[in-house]
């Protein structure tokens, strides 16, 4: 089709006087890639209008669904790929020679250092220690959800937490804005919870908890730890207006374990 | 560039750093629950989607391959949730345009409620008024920022093919615009 046709019938269908034939045309032309949606200038601005056009914010829980299973899903995988790389001996293989040949230069390496002792080791293991809890606290400051889980995760990388990393998790439990970061902090304490200190500022923590979820979960800990002194605390959640049935029920059943 | 950096968040995720999708669940969020919305106008509804579309995309994740744009493979995924809600619901998506005749008469009744409408909101309705699949290729157009060629790849057909389809969506919603212009 030459040029000087294929302007007039894009003119026609800008002046809105086209025929069906002539629409018709016009399609060929946007399909074979002769003209482009942008030359029709009505149908232009109506576009431009639908590119305008906001979709009204979404709530938090939308968020805090998507967290709730991408820690599910984290947790999931942590588990199945211990066991799928165990099972895997193809991959398995090449590792036990190479892990025997470190195993080998180990000896060897450690009879002819023997005297140096394992200063350097521990110190350097501490080192490490304090470089993951330096950067776990400074995670926490993120205002991403993402990067605050990953700092809270991170302590599941560590032999034993120092005080610091348990006061940062017990301010991230008491007062992150996001129910999942709090329930990951909750986690990340659970295997201290053996130590007074940290059972006692568990059970203080009961009372600060707004959101059902991690008030289920902390009811659910303390039946698991049997920590007795927790009945009260776990109480008042029953006997609070703002608890949602289901959360009272699933309370109630932790402290039957308790009584 | 972003599309790049996309790619290869999802390979890590993809690989078992699964952290990363966090990164990019923040940054398509808005235009996945956009483009729910625009669906079909719930607010709980769309919010669910956007989950089902990141779970899907943690199950599928080995399916990923890294070698195309990652935002087209998450609409091809987001297309298919759209489709099993309201397969599985049996909702209907919205009515087909015979049908939306019908719906403007007992409209005609709210005449009054519409009177004052905003221009943008008139827009919103003209959209609801399309049928489905021709309010999906807008949405699809708008949230895939025109890439007419990415789109054919999530509807299985050409890049002329789609740009026809978005042209004769326009061309029904002017035509419904124009209807409910001279209602008002």
């Amino acid at each position: 089709m030459e040029q000087a046709r294929i302007d007039e019938l894009v003119s026609k269908y800008n002046e809105g006087v086209a025929d069906p034939s002539e629409v018709q045309q016009i399609e060929t032309l946007l399909e074979s890639g002769t003209i482009e949606l942008t030359q029709l200038r009505s149908l232009q601005l109506l576009d431009d209008r639908i590119m305008k056009v906001e979709a009204p914010a979404a709530s938090l829980r939308m968020d805090d669904q998507f967290y709730t299973m991408l820690a599910k899903a984290r947790k999931k995988s942590t588990s199945k790929s211990f066991f799928s790389e165990i099972l895997d001996w193809s991959w398995l293989t090449p590792r036990l020679a190479f892990g025997a040949a470190i195993l080998v230069a180990g000896f060897v390496g450690g009879f002819m250092f023997q005297r140096q002792g394992g200063t350097d080791v521990t110190e350097l293991t501490g080192e490490v220690q304090q470089l993951k809890e330096m950067m776990m606290l400074s995670l926490l400051e993120k205002e991403s959800a993402t990067e605050r889980l990953r700092a809270v995760s991170l302590t599941s990388d560590m032999d034993q937490v120092s005080q610091t990393v348990t006061t940062a998790l017990f301010e991230t439990l008491n007062n992150d804005d996001n129910v999942n970061v709090r329930l990951a902090a909750l986690d990340a304490l659970t295997p201290y919870s053996r130590q007074a200190a940290v059972r006692e500022e568990l059970i203080r923590s009961i009372e600060k908890q707004e959101s059902p979820l991690v008030q289920i979960a902390l009811a659910e800990l303390m039946a698991a730890i049997q920590e007795k002194k927790s009945l009260k605390e776990l109480q008042k959640i029953i006997d609070s207006d703002k608890t949602p049935l289901d959360a009272k029920n699933r309370i109630k059943e932790s402290m039957k374990v308790l009584i | 560039m972003e599309s790049i950096a996309d790619n290869a968040l999802m390979t890590k995720v993809r690989d078992g750093d699964l952290d990363k999708l966090g990164l990019l669940f923040e940054r398509y969020k808005r235009p996945l629950y956009g483009f729910f919305y625009g669906m079909n106008r719930n607010q709980e509804v769309s919010e669910d989607l956007v989950q089902n579309t990141f779970f899907r995309i943690l199950k599928y994740k080995h399916l990923f391959r890294g070698e195309g744009d990652f935002r087209t493979w998450m609409f091809h995924i987001a297309r298919n949730v759209s489709h099993d809600h309201y397969r599985k619901d049996k909702i209907k998506a919205k009515d087909p345009i015979e049908n939306w005749q019908d719906r403007l008469t007992s409209f005609e009744s709210r005449a009054t409620d519409i009177e004052h409408m905003e221009e943008r909101q008139m827009l919103e309705l003209a959209m609801d008024k399309l049928p489905a699949d021709k309010r999906e290729i807008l949405l699809l157009s708008k949230y895939q920022e025109k890439k007419y060629k990415e789109i054919g790849d999530i509807l299985g057909c050409s890049e002329g093919a789609v740009k026809v389809k978005v042209f004769r969506a326009l061309q029904e919603l002017k035509a419904i615009y124009q209807q409910l212009e001279k209602m008002m």
